[in-house]
């Protein structure tokens, strides 16, 4: 299809005017997309916008799409480029984590199902066309009635006008529709606030309003509801000095090494730590809601010396987070994750909730009213259930769209040997995965970026999804099937597409709607109601309060992956080529065990050992990690299959604990591919350090400093707000067309980010996270060592890189002290169809070429131009890179240190700011910004 | 007298080439063949010094100039800045303009030995005279050098 | 060496026959000995094609080791060039009579491991085939090269030293070549009439070149010092620690003499004793060789400790623990085995019945030549692989190609050697002549 028809559908809605700020497009005062936009809006270098909404994880933040004109095989056509953040977004505010970023390498992924596909009786796939399909399922429906199957439709996080669609669809067919899978359903905080609060939901924790932030094991950065935009808040929070943040955790995560203080808890210890919470603050009369006496009596009461010997908190650090707790004025306690996934998870579920209370929740903090939307979203006792249906083979036509519960469920729950026991199995996916290839009949879905469609991430807020770029496939979105099988495959009197529309325009009216698919997302109003507390059902449970057997066992902790979530995107290479954070393992699957069990076992890193979990066994080799306690063995979802699943009887909870694991040794060694050489920093003057190497002042610089014209850019990074989540290094891939190179160049040292995030271990108590890319030094020592002049300085303080006249002698890389330079060992190129994603800004390195970061240099390139036909010169905001666009802290300032006045030269020249390596006299135009809270002193 | 005189050994044709000498003959006239040099024989007959050191001074010479004016001129020409170092960098250039001066001080007095000894002798490729181990004093009618 | 009754006459003629019965018609285990090493060369060459069509990647060399076997053979033959011009230049202007036996193939194997080593620089780029940028020369684009870059010093260093070391031996040959065209027939007269130019031995002819000589043997003589220096600044220009000091010139410039010097004694022993050149290579010779082998040693072992007083007096803490990492960290055994093949071996030469000792020798100098390339091999990738920010640290493994291409090196080398044993006089017939009259 040509740009022309594309374009028509596309129904432009923001264009350009998304990039500068010149405020409504007139052209979108209607809401039927009328406009072919005049070709001098689109053209080759002048990029699209749409605005559309991220799905690679349910929390749903705002995109917003590049889309460049540009040749691919022979033909001009339309391709998203890049995806960001929409600037004012009330979820993400501009900012997208790195599997936001790397859902171009979905929508483009090698293995997207092309067209519909059905099983014959040899078990082989035939395609098919979408009237045999309409066709086929009518029998297949036809049969089971007969037969007197029960008909389920299963899908993942959905809600919005779809989730109207599919209860028409269920019901008009006959179906079941079954709660929505996700493997983090969150079970038991949506049962404790229930049986609390009477709201089976999970509140929106609104983290930048409150002083004081005590969480339990949620991992709130990395994957827990919506990390984002509790990343951004955490990032607005720290701004208040007296902002206090405590996290507790029996493993070590990405978000409690950024707590102020971190402090490891035994596992399943947390309800005496909140009983004695409680006691204490009635005792000390901190509460700001009384509780009744009786309601108090059945939380069991712990001293101090007990409460630090059950939990393994010291007991100063206990006395002290008490007290402040105590003074704090909006305080925020969050639990959830590793913390609720266990036996008692429940139970600290609903002392959390009752915690909340007493310290005075207000909607501030813990916002019920904008609730995210997890209603429809099952638990484990809705999966059992299925199973054991499943079982009986009651089960006749089973829809599966954009789950897999075979890939996520325990392996021991036997997903797919059950799932053939279903008449016919139908899968929707727009890429293969297990469950997909294990059904009956596969439907290919159009992917997000492609469809049209609604969501609606909390109360309040509506989201539209537009396409990008037409399906590149044979596939639909899922609406359009159905509708098609509601209309019976005549001539599709209706497409999703105008379904939506009408839906949308009876919702929220013209304006609205229009404002909907500019903006991206509305806001509407949601009826304010009174939080109270159910104290009948809330002493009912305490009542059979369950006291835990604290026994120290080995265990087997599954985590949630920032790169993965629960699994669902460890199949985008690109979350595969950026290392975890903490580890810095790039590809494969490891276990982390502690420097203690490291030592017991004298394991290297690599080593393999086989992890016996009663009748499972499987061989992962290990990794020592610090900071992880002692006996607790960690995974993360997707690295690893979940092994054998329990889950909690009464919510439907996961267990993401697995007691009395054994380990052995096989004697194998698994190389692994570890990026980072050493964590250990040894005040060598990468992190800001309080003696005398961070702040040296080098003598007299023998030659004169540079001469900066207009423009002489820097960069400002905020180590305090640097959580280490990768997002940079995910949107600098996809910027810059950085090559892929795989495990094996990845053994060798050979990764292409040109920005990483470095971790280094800070007095064995946490973890700093360092952004590293070309600093673009004044006195650079690349410079003068290149003999072909292809690495120099240019006048606007830029260290260039001059790609086609570099000849690979790679002195340049070995005089960089910072190891900034990549070197391009071979031709890696984007296998099709990912080739599509390239930025067409940008040129393709071959091989034998030195590269690194340019500070987005074609974005600085592209902003000149436009102020040049302005007859102005670049003002500040409007050059950002790719890196500080997507950060979800903002910690990232890219200015003109030119410009007294911009954000950029304020923090550089403030009081915290330094440089790396500083006392080698390279002069970086990056400046750190230091930690300036004091760490925790054990 | 003789056109040509034979020696097996040094000290004989030493003798006879002083003879010669003491006999009157123009030491212009006298050409002598010896397996390796000789350098009494410059002394008997009066040789100047070989001008050969004048090409190697100038080759040495334009070497160090042009290797100083050439990387000069070259980074002018284009200034590019590396590292913060000043555009013309002396103490670089010195290590370029030395290599120049040693590059062109010996071609230039390999190419000024060539013309000096006048050769390559094309004729005397083709027909070579050989000599062997001896010694030769040959009288030329004419002027030889 | 001539012995005293002898007639000159006689002796010019048994040493004549003696050069010209090394260049008759080779024995099969020369032709063995060609074929193998021309395999090598022909192996290295195409693996070298084949790194240029896949990408450096095939080679072990990494971030942050992005230099490696290459760099360290590029150093390696440079240095061992060095040596031919002490004997052939430097010993010339002091008057050293013991350099005549020696200096023919000394200076040949400048010129070959001047040849080889320059193939190194194209070898290790990432894009080979643009090599010619490395060199100023009037183009389009307006560009020159970046005279600050110690790279580009080397580009005019090493082609400095090919050019002169190449006049300086072909020179001092073509008297030889006049000797060998009087015992020629057919076509290799007419080539050996060729390259000796008409040489008659004319008082015009000798005078002139023996100033010649001279001058280029004193231009010869600072390039010595200064070609090895440069190769040095390739490393001390840098800021890396271990590298970055101001050392490096004269330590690699005794470490170059070392190296070269060894290899001068690996090839001088076997051919003497092949081509039966007893009588003119004496024991006497080799023992002040073996003089000069050890003073360099010595210089090269000061040089060792100095990097060690500099590191842990200066006080500087990435020094420091850069050498720390040079004792004992990955590359130790390395490290320990290269002080045994430089210092401790060297050492025994304080004995002189060991100077004498032929076999001894020979061995001893295989020893230094690995220790050299090791030494190298150390600096150049223990710097790289531990700097400034612990994150970036790593280790180098060598590949096959760099093996492959090593190999090619010395297949290179001796291929070249052993056609000049057959082809070109080995001994410096006219020098010999002239001392021996004296």
């Amino acid at each position: 299809m040509d740009r022309r028809n594309f374009l028509k559908i596309l129904g432009i809605t923001s264009s350009t005017a998304m990039l500068s700020s010149c405020g409504v497009d007139k052209a979108n005062e209607k809401i039927i997309p009328y406009v072919i936009p005049p070709d001098e809006e689109v053209y080759p270098g002048k990029p699209l916008y749409v605005s559309t909404t991220c799905t690679e994880c349910p929390a749903n933040c705002g995109l917003q799409v590049k889309v460049n004109e540009k040749l691919y095989h022979e033909q001009r056509s339309l391709y998203p480029t890049k995806l960001e953040g929409i600037p004012n977004h009330p979820i993400n505010r501009g900012g997208l984590c790195a599997r936001g970023q790397a859902g171009l390498f979905r929508l483009y992924h090698p293995e997207r199902i092309k067209r519909p596909m059905v099983r014959d009786e040899q078990g082989n796939w035939l395609i098919i066309t979408w009237s045999e399909v309409v066709t086929r399922i009518q029998d297949e429906l036809q049969k089971t009635r007969r037969l007197g199957k029960i008909n389920t439709y299963l899908s993942n996080h959905t809600n919005g006008t779809i989730s109207q669609l599919k209860n028409q669809f269920c019901q008009e067919y006959g179906f079941e529709r079954l709660p929505d899978f996700e493997l983090f359903s969150h079970a038991n905080i949506k049962k404790a606030n229930q049986l609390v609060f009477n709201k089976q939901v999970i509140p929106q924790y609104r983290i930048a309003k409150t002083d004081f932030l005590l969480s339990l094991g949620a991992d709130i950065l990395e994957t827990f509801v919506s990390p984002v935009e509790h990343t951004y808040h955490f990032s607005i929070a720290k701004k208040n000095q007296h902002f206090r943040w405590y996290h507790l955790e029996p493993h070590v995560s990405l978000t409690g090494v950024q707590a102020d203080h971190r402090i490891v808890i035994y596992p399943e210890s947390e309800i005496i730590f909140l009983s004695y919470l409680i006691q204490t603050l009635f005792r000390e009369s901190h509460q700001k809601r009384n509780l009744p006496f009786k309601l108090l009596r059945s939380i069991p009461t712990y001293s101090l010396e007990e409460t630090a010997q059950q939990t393994g908190i010291y007991q100063q650090d206990l006395q002290k987070l008490v007290g402040e707790l105590s003074k704090a004025e909006n305080p925020l306690i969050i639990s959830g994750g590793i913390s609720t996934a266990h036996a008692y998870g429940l139970e600290v579920a609903v002392l959390t909730a009752l915690l909340q209370w007493i310290l005075g929740i207000t909607s501030e903090v813990v916002n019920f009213i904008n609730a995210r939307n997890y209603e429809n979203i099952g638990t484990f006792l809705d999966i059992n259930n299925l199973l054991h249906r499943l079982d009986q083979n009651e089960i006749g036509v089973f829809f599966l769209s954009k789950c897999d519960p075979a890939g996520q469920l325990p392996v021991d729950w036997q997903f797919l040997e059950k799932l053939k026991k279903a008449s016919f199995s139908i899968g929707l996916a727009d890429c293969l995965n297990a469950t997909v290839r294990a059904c009956n009949m596969i439907l290919p879905l159009s992917h997000t970026l492609e469809s049209w469609g609604d969501a609606q991430p909390f109360d309040g807020l509506h989201s539209i999804f537009q396409p990008a770029i037409e399906p590149q496939y044979d596939s639909k979105t899922e609406g359009d099937i159905l509708l098609s099988l509601l209309n019976n495959n005549s001539e599709f009197s209706l497409y999703y597409k105008d379904y939506l529309f009408n839906n949308l325009k009876s919702r929220f009216g013209e304006t609205n709607t229009s404002k909907l698919l500019q903006n991206g997302f509305i806001r509407t109003a949601v009826p304010e109601s009174e939080l109270s507390i159910n104290l009948n059902q809330v002493y009912q449970f305490l009542k059979n309060f369950r006291i835990p057997q604290v026994k120290r066992t080995e265990l087997l902790v599954f985590a949630p992956s920032i790169r993965g979530y629960d699994g669902r995107s460890t199949d985008l290479v690109l979350l595969n080529e950026i290392p975890d954070p903490l580890t810095t393992i790039s590809y494969g699957a490891w276990l982390s065990v502690s420097e203690e069990t490291a030592t017991r076992m004298s394991l290297k890193d690599g080593d393999e050992v086989e992890v016996r979990i009663a009748d499972e066994r499987t061989k992962l080799p290990v990794k020592k990690q610090k900071l992880l306690p002692e006996n607790v063995n960690l995974v993360q979802y997707g690295v690893v299959r979940l092994l054998s699943g329990s889950y909690d009887k009464r919510s439907g909870e996961l267990f993401w604990f697995i007691k009395d694991i054994i380990l052995s040794k096989t004697g194998n060694h698994v190389k692994l591919p570890v990026l980072s050489g050493s964590m250990d920093e040894n005040g060598r003057g990468i992190l800001p350090h309080v003696n005398e190497h961070a702040h040296e002042k080098e003598g007299k610089p023998w030659y004169p400093e540079h001469e900066h014209e207009n423009y002489r850019w820097g960069m400002a990074i905020d180590l305090e707000s640097c959580i280490g989540c990768n997002a940079c290094s995910a949107a600098c891939y996809v910027e810059n067309n950085i090559p892929i190179v795989g495990r094996k160049e990845h053994l060798l040292g050979r990764e292409m980010s040109w920005i990483r995030i470095q971790p280094y271990v800070q007095d064995n108590e946490s973890i700093e996270f360092v952004p590293m890319m070309c600093q673009h030094c004044d006195n650079a020592p690349c410079e003068p060592v290149c003999p072909v002049y292809a690495a120099y300085h240019n006048p606007e303080g830029l260290n260039v890189q001059v790609y086609n006249r570099c000849v690979g002698t790679r002195y340049c890389a070995n005089n960089c002290p910072y190891k900034a330079r990549r070197f391009n060992w071979f031709d890696h190129r984007l296998p099709e169809p990912l080739d599509k994603m390239y930025n067409p800004d940008i040129s393709i390195r071959d091989r034998g070429i030195m590269e690194k970061c340019t500070f987005c240099i074609q974005r600085i390139r592209a902003a000149k131009d436009k102020a040049k036909d302005d007859n102005r010169l670049v003002q500040e905001g409007e050059v950002i890179p790719a890196c500080a666009q997507t950060c979800p802290t903002k910690a990232i300032t890219f200015g003109n240190l030119e410009d007294k006045n911009s954000k950029a030269y304020k923090l550089a020249h403030s009081e915290q700011a330094y440089r790396a390596l500083e006392e080698l006299g390279t002069k970086p135009a990056v400046n750190y910004l230091g930690k300036k809270r004091e760490h925790y002193e054990a | 007298m003789k056109n040509q005189y034979r020696f097996d050994e040094k000290h004989q044709f030493l003798e006879k080439l002083e003879n010669l000498i003491k006999d009157g003959v123009s030491s212009k006239k006298i050409i002598t063949y010896t397996p390796y040099p000789v350098h009494e024989v410059e002394h008997i007959l009066k040789v100047k010094a070989s001008p050969l050191r004048f090409f190697t001074l100038i080759g040495a010479l334009a070497g160090l100039l042009f290797g100083f004016l050439f990387t000069i001129w070259a980074s002018l020409d284009w200034p590019i800045i590396r590292g913060g170092k000043p555009i013309v960098a002396l103490p670089a250039f010195i290590i370029i303009a030395f290599e120049l001066t040693v590059l062109f001080g010996g071609v230039i007095s390999f190419i000024g030995y060539l013309l000096l000894s006048r050769l390559p002798d094309f004729s005397k490729i083709q027909n070579p005279e050989e000599y062997g181990n001896q010694f030769v004093i040959q009288i030329q009618d004419g002027e030889t050098r | 060496m001539k012995p005293e009754n002898m007639k000159e006459l006689e002796y010019n003629s048994i040493l004549e026959q003696d050069i010209l019965d090394a260049m008759r018609k080779p024995h099969p285990i020369y032709w063995l000995a060609l074929f193998i090493c021309a395999s090598f060369f022909v192996l290295g060459m195409i693996t070298w094609v084949i790194q240029m069509l896949k990408g450096m990647g095939i080679a072990g060399i990494n971030n942050p080791v992005g230099w490696g076997v290459y760099i360290t053979d590029f150093v390696f033959w440079v240095g061992i060039a060095h040596s031919g011009t002490l004997i052939s230049a430097v010993l010339f202007l002091f008057r050293a009579k013991f350099r005549n036996v020696f200096n023919r193939s000394a200076e040949a194997m400048t010129v070959f491991a001047v040849m080889t080593a320059g193939l190194f620089p194209l070898i290790h780029l990432g894009r080979s085939w643009l090599f010619y940028w490395l060199f100023p020369y009037p183009n389009q684009r307006q560009l020159w090269v970046n005279f600050q870059s110690p790279l580009v010093w080397d580009v005019f260093a090493v082609s400095t030293y090919f050019t002169i070391s190449a006049i300086f031996w072909y020179v001092g040959m073509v008297p030889d070549l006049a000797i060998i065209r009087r015992f020629t027939s057919g076509i290799r007269k007419k080539i050996y009439s060729f390259f000796s130019l008409g040489w008659t031995g004319s008082l015009k002819q000798w005078r002139h070149y023996t100033r010649l000589y001279m001058f280029l043997a004193a231009f010869a003589t600072p390039l010595v010092i200064s070609v090895h220096s440069v190769v040095s600044w390739d490393f001390a220009m840098s800021i890396i620690p271990g590298w970055h000091t101001t050392i490096f010139a004269p330590y690699f410039v005794a470490g170059a003499i070392f190296s070269g010097t060894a290899m001068v004694l690996t090839l001088i022993i076997p051919m003497r004793k092949i081509f039966r050149m007893e009588k003119y290579i004496t024991v006497d010779h080799f023992d002040k060789i073996s003089k000069i082998l050890l003073f360099t040693s010595l210089i090269v072992a000061y040089s060792y400790v100095v990097e060690f007083a500099l590191a842990f007096y200066g006080g500087h803490k990435f020094e420091e623990s850069h050498f720390l990492y040079r004792l004992l960290g990955d590359y130790r055994y390395l490290y320990w085995l290269m002080v045994l093949c430089n210092v401790i071996l060297p050492f025994t030469l304080f004995v002189g019945k060991l100077r004498r000792n032929i076999p001894y020798l020979f061995v001893l100098s295989l020893f230094v030549n690995v220790g050299m390339w090791l030494e190298r091999f150390v600096i150049i990738v223990s710097s790289l692989a531990k700097d400034f920010d612990p994150y970036n640290w790593g280790i180098y493994i060598p590949r096959w190609p760099e093996v492959f291409i090593t190999l090619g090196s010395f297949g290179m080398f001796f291929t070249f050697f052993l056609i000049f044993t057959k082809v070109l006089p080995i001994l410096s017939l006219t020098e010999i002549k002239e001392e021996a009259a004296e």
